[in-house]
């Protein structure tokens, strides 16, 4: 143990001493803030976490989508002491979600949510009681997740929607409260809450409200977090098949939903045709749409896919009372894709919530799915993979986030005001930096409401800032933007802003949704600064290399690779969600061709992914030129035959 | 992208009966054999029993197990005259094997077979390579000598003595049951000189639907042959000696390898992104040559390119002939100047089939190629096949290798404690009757079930290992397992309901009001699993058991709050033939028994025959299969 602490004081000195020189040197990574702990496990015991619940004696309780439920004893490797498992369950059918609540644990199985009671004392459960059972055709999509229980008592549950036969595509709901969320009362009963999902993986519950994340697909533009309240319809029509049921608290019918607005199955030569991306179209948008169908429900905040997350997973809120850090009462979101943690806060604007989403930590070894806390204020990290592919590329685990005391240079919090955005730091700025335009970047952009995989950004505007107003304190700066578009995501970047010990923001662009500018006093003119310096921060260096005929090095295309989310899925030389680029360039496109398939990608011709991806007109041309040249010079074999 | 085995291909065309009409088929024999309409084997009664009543009758000499005629009034074996089986009563003096009249070499054969309790027999490939047939119900650890099993012989020079080989596993049925059998056979080889060159094989041997031999050779006779020696061909012979066996349903395919070879292969290859073949034969090819096989290993490019391949086939004898061509991208396939095959998409990755009726010559042929997506390699494969030639393969190795990425199956056993399991579960093997809320229950005994939930049934029983569950969890998955053994699927609806009339049908499903899972509870003692529901008010509790030495199920419904409304049915079984057997148990189609605990009535609901039971407090009932 005099060893053990001899260690320790010497890595902490060590990393003490490394943060104070890496923050000068503006070379701050996550890491120095929040460190991943990787939880071992026994060489059988196969953690492909589907639920994480923590119980009141602190064990971690894993369910698993092999079907077990584990407890693990001493979860945080205390002491150096390896952790202990104990199969608490088993045989349960592909489990997506655990709970615990007054000395049971809760599942929901694909067809059913059922109570894990241990009645005799031994630590295994030796009762599975169905609180209840919901039908299911058999399709592999109709996973189901939850429960998340309510103040009350009732369980939340929500259920992926099928696909078609010959229409692989097409969400479709074979099945009552497909693409549905359920509510389930401790009695056993079923009340319909809302549809509108398609692939509901993610349930928070947040001082008693429900909210859901979806992830990009067909009718589901991006990824986002919505507010589901009783009689939501948050998109995918699907679930619209059972809104007849006596107790559906959804009244839009399907009939009514494509009046409105054109599903696009069209058959050719007898068969179904995929919908594609229309690029030249004056497309819907979900707020158009809701003007229409006034229950459709829009997403609080957008998690703009590619960039906070491909797969959106678990929605859990900081109650650590500070012990994971300054982000108390805000919410995390886990990506299976993405391997990574995204930070959302949210705010009222005239009677919504609304509000704004970061990236937070990534570097998970396998997909995020579920994520709890533990005693010690740790977040517990479910991760799998299998069958999903995910940047992690181990195929499953448990991990655990652990605050390292620091506070890192972050925006706490983003604010819509009337004019702008109201941004608050954990530290305080450096108001030259922060009085200067110069340093804030920033455009708005939306997605389309449409039948097709994905959904390109579009309407794509730069944000005009007016002028900045820093507080006296330097933990506030509010920013005047006078080209606010409402329902549009706002993506606000700080390339130039600096803490006063000069620590750039170390995930300096933040996404608002703003769905609602509310009302209130604008700023006056001569409180702002307008100051605009030339030097701060010059685009990149991408222009200066753009009359080049040489392909680009990766130094200079990497911004372009960050810029356009291409990374969030693609690696230089690893298979992650997509292709390496190594294996890209092995195909020898011709560059106008791997332009083409950036704006209209054909997943098929990569069949070994699971993930298809989304199309990404919005990409420019000469930017998607120089990234095709850039991952063809990647291919060292020979040129191709005379 | 596997290739395609023999007996995959083969199951395309219809086996060839042999008529149990008559016993044309056959060599004459004293007796013991004949043809019949219908029998029915009393499970109760084991053909030995029988010895201690009737005089003792003596036939020491042999080697395997006794037996003697079977007696009065105990009768294991009855039947009624007609046609289509084919039995064998055996007694000291008619116990004739039955030989056909017919020889074969490379054969696929299947049948079905019914033994009494005791009984022994077996099917000769060749009348020399025995499979073992014999009353193994129960056996957990079966031997060479159980049913399926290659049989050993009896030689002692060590050259010539062959040990035998158990079967994988033991899919084996309680005596009286149909059960099915399916060999595919190939004969030894010789060369010129008549030396053996290849040893003869059993390519596959199912039993009940499990593989029980997997390309195993046989480099020797085993015991009993017609003649001790090898050869060519051969007639099946049945053993005839050892007990009564009943056989139905006998068919068979003769095959043999196919003579059809291709010649004066040459090719063409070209370079760019071709959308179909016309411009081939316009361009300057970037090269040519001649190769002995074809291949693809004669294209340069990974991508993008076009390859024109021609050649002669040469065709043995006059015959429909099908032609397997697989290949990486578009293709065009002309053969003596038709047009056979055309896909120009040279992004596709295809097996076209096609069949043409010949005459014994030799025919030109073309095959044009092009592929331009970069995910699949250069392939191709042309295999021509008859219904009674196994496919040859006209490519090199290379130019169609199997998969480098094979799966590894995901097996789950059971340890010392019973293993629940919760998965879809295709009824019958067929996805459209899919049950969505079963569970498979694993029991150490190595005796199986799946309960469906969603309806309080008992759905599938089956011995040997538990499950497959590759299918659910290899890659995304598809939520189900299958189980591994012979499974003996039940019926699918809703077992338990009130019925209006002794002749309303039961429910599929009850509403949700009226039915209600409420899981299940684990019994402390066995680790067993007790299932809970309430149907319309009443709380049913059903427990499952191995029962019998665990060669069957027992099922006990109890419930809890009976009171006294009447109508109440539940069903056990069902099928288009329930016979009462002398024991008081049921035969449903001969496929498997059941024995009630309470007195059962068969009756026939929309054409088919059900057995149920009213519910006067508690159900209890045994599945013996």
């Amino acid at each position: 143990m005099v060893m053990n602490k001899r260690i320790k004081n010497f890595i902490a000195v060590v990393v003490f001493q490394s943060i104070f020189s890496l923050a000068v040197a503006q070379g701050v990574t996550e890491d120095d803030y929040y460190r991943i702990v990787t939880i071992p496990a026994p060489e059988n015991v196969l953690l492909e976490v589907g639920g994480v619940a923590t119980l009141p004696d602190g064990r971690i309780a894993l369910c698993t989508r092999r079907g077990d439920v584990w407890v693990i004893e001493n979860p945080g490797n205390e002491n150096n002491h390896t952790p202990t498992y104990t199969l608490f369950a088993s045989g349960l059918h592909e489990p997506l979600g655990l709970a615990y609540k007054d000395g049971s644990l809760y599942a929901a199985q694909r067809g059913e949510l059922t109570k894990l009671s241990d009645t005799n004392g031994d630590g295994k459960a030796d009762v599975y009681e169905t609180v209840y059972a919901w039908p299911i055709s058999g399709h592999y999509h109709e996973y189901s997740f939850g429960p998340k229980i309510d103040p009350a008592g009732n369980f939340f549950v929500s259920g992926n929607v099928a696909f078609g036969d010959e229409e692989w595509w097409r969400g479709e709901s074979k099945r009552p409260m497909r693409g549905w969320v359920m509510k389930i009362h401790p009695d056993g009963t079923l009340e319909p809450w809302a549809t509108g999902m398609r692939s509901p993986c993610g349930l928070g519950m947040i001082d008693g409200e429900l909210f859901y994340d979806d992830n990009q697909g067909d009718w589901m533009g991006s990824g986002g977090i919505w507010h589901v309240k009783k009689g939501s319809f948050t998109g995918h029509p699907a679930g619209l098949k059972w809104t007849g049921v006596p107790n559906s608290p959804v009244k839009l019918t399907e009939e009514q939903f494509l009046a409105k607005i054109d599903e696009r199955k069209v058959k050719k030569n007898g068969q179904y045709v995929k919908p594609e991306n229309i690029v030249d179209e004056k497309p819907n948008f979900l707020y158009t749409m809701k003007k229409e169908f006034p229950e459709l429900t829009l997403p609080s905040v957008w998690l703009p896919h590619g960039i906070l997350g491909i797969s959106n997973s678990e929605i859990i809120r900081d109650e650590t009372a500070g012990k994971f850090g300054p982000f108390v009462g805000q919410i995390f979101v886990g990506d299976q894709g993405q391997s990574k943690i995204m930070r959302v806060v949210m705010e009222e604007v005239k009677g919504e919530l609304q509000g704004v989403a970061f990236d937070f930590k990534s570097g998970f070894q396998s997909g995020v799915l579920r994520m709890n806390w533990g005693h010690d204020g740790s977040l517990f990290v479910g991760e799998t993979n299998r069958g999903w592919g995910s940047a992690g590329t181990t195929n499953s685990g448990l991990q655990m986030l652990k605050w390292t005391g620091k506070v890192p240079m972050e925006m706490k919090t983003v604010r819509a005001m009337p004019d702008g955005f109201e941004i608050e730091f954990t530290r305080p700025v450096e108001k030259s930096k922060a009085e200067d335009l110069a340093s804030y970047a920033g455009r708005s952009f939306i997605y389309k409401y449409h039948p097709v995989y994905g959904s390109p950004t579009v309407n794509e505007e730069k944000l005009n800032f007016k002028g900045v107003k820093v507080s006296a304190d330097g933990m506030k700066v509010r920013i005047v933007i006078d080209n606010l578009r409402q329902y549009y995501l706002h993506e606000i970047s700080l390339p130039g802003i600096r803490s006063t010990d000069g620590s750039s923001v170390l995930h300096p662009t933040a996404y608002y949704t703003l769905n609602n500018i509310p009302d209130g006093v604008k700023l006056l003119p001569s409180e702002l600064s307008t100051k605009r310096s030339v030097s701060a921060i010059k685009a990149t260096p991408v222009k200066t290399t753009a009359t080049k005929s040489k392909a680009p090095t990766y130094a200079e295309i990497e911004p372009l690779l960050v810029k356009n989310t291409c990374t969030a899925c693609h690696n230089v030389s690893k298979r992650q969600v997509g292709p390496a680029f190594t294996d890209i360039a092995k195909r020898k496109y011709a560059n106008e061709r791997i332009v083409q398939l950036i704006y209209n990608p054909e997943p098929k011709n990569w069949p070994e992914h699971e993930t298809p991806m989304a199309p990404m007109p919005q990409v420019p041309r000469g930017e998607a030129l120089k990234i095709a040249a850039w991952i063809n010079s990647l291919n060292k074999e020979a040129a191709p035959n005379p | 992208m596997v290739l395609l085995s023999a007996c995959a291909y083969a199951q395309e065309t219809p086996l060839k009966v042999i008529s149990l009409d008559d016993l044309s088929f056959f060599k004459p024999q004293t007796g013991n054999w004949q043809i019949v309409g219908d029998v029915t084997m009393n499970p109760g009664i084991d053909i030995h029993q029988q010895v201690i009543k009737a005089p003792a009758g003596a036939d020491k000499k042999n080697k395997k197990s006794k037996t003697v005629p079977v007696a009065e009034p105990l009768k294991a074996v009855t039947f009624v005259a007609g046609k289509g089986i084919l039995l064998n009563i055996n007694d000291e003096v008619k116990k004739d094997h039955i030989i056909t009249t017919f020889e074969h070499g490379d054969i696929e054969l299947e049948l079905e077979v019914m033994l009494p309790k005791g009984s022994n027999s077996g099917i000769y490939l060749q009348g020399r390579y025995e499979v073992q047939l014999l009353d193994s119900w129960g056996v957990k650890n079966p031997k060479y000598s159980d049913i399926g099993g290659i049989y050993r012989n009896w030689e002692t020079d060590p050259a010539k003595i062959y040990m035998g080989k158990a079967p994988l596993s033991n899919p084996a049925k309680a005596p009286g049951l149909w059960q099915t059998l399916k060999i595919s056979f190939q004969a030894p080889r010789f060369d010129a000189a008549g030396k053996k060159i290849a040893n003869a094989r059993f390519e596959y041997v199912e039993l009940n639907g499990v593989r029980i031999h997997d390309n195993v050779e046989v480099p020797l006779p085993t015991g009993g042959p017609v003649e001790n020696n090898e050869k060519p061909t051969g007639p099946i012979m049945i053993q005839g000696d050892h007990g009564p066996v009943a056989i139905r349903n006998f068919r068979y395919r003769l095959m043999e390898e196919s003579k059809v070879t291709a010649s004066e292969i040459t090719y063409k290859t070209y370079s760019g992104e071709f959308q179909d073949v016309s411009s081939l034969s316009t361009l300057k090819p970037v090269k040519t040559g001649t190769t002995p096989q074809l291949t693809a290993e004669i294209i340069d490019d990974e991508n993008n390119y076009g390859v024109v391949y021609s050649g002669s086939i040469t065709i043995p004898v006059d015959d429909t002939y099908q032609f397997v061509l697989a290949t990486t991208g578009g293709t065009v396939m002309k053969l003596n100047g038709e047009t056979i095959i055309d896909l120009q998409r040279g992004d596709v990755w295809r097996t076209h089939k096609v069949s043409r009726k010949l005459s014994a010559g030799t025919y030109p042929f073309e095959i044009l190629n092009f592929k331009t997506a970069s995910w699949m390699p250069p392939r191709l494969r042309l295999a021509v096949s008859t219904p009674s030639t196994y496919p040859k393969e006209l490519q090199a190795f290379n130019s169609y290798p199997p998969s480098d990425n094979p799966t590894s199956p995901i097996l789950i056993g059971v340890g010392n404690e019973p293993r629940l399991l919760r998965a879809f579960v295709d009824f019958k093997g067929d996805r459209n009757q899919r049950l969505t809320h079963s569970i498979g229950v694993g029991d150490p005994s190595g005796t199986h079930y799946v309960y469906d939930m969603e309806t309080g049934n008992l759905a599938c029983v089956w011995r040997g290992q538990f499950v497959d569950a590759t299918p659910m969890w290899h890659d995304r998955g598809d939520g189900s397992f299958k189980p591994r053994g012979a499974a003996q699927f039940t019926f699918m609806n809703q077992p338990l309901a009130f019925l209006s009339s002794p002749i309303q049908a039961f429910p599929a499903m009850s509403k949700e009001s009226e039915f209600r899972t409420k899981g299940y509870a684990i019994e402390e003692s066995t680790g067993r699993p007790v299932f809970k529901y309430v149907y319309q008010g009443l709380e049913v509790e059903d427990k499952i058991y191995p029962d019998d030495q665990d060669r069957s199920i027992t099922h006990e419904v109890v419930i809890k709050n009976r009171g006294t409304k009447t109508g109440l049915y539940y069903k056990l079984a069902e099928g288009s033939s329930i016979i009462t057997l002398p024991d008081g148990s049921y035969a449903i189609d001969k496929q498997f028994y059941i024995k009630s605990g309470t007195p059962a009535t068969v009756r026939e609901v929309n054409g088919k025959k059900e057995l149920v039971v009213v519910v006067e407090s508690n159900v209890k009932y045994t599945i013996i299969w």
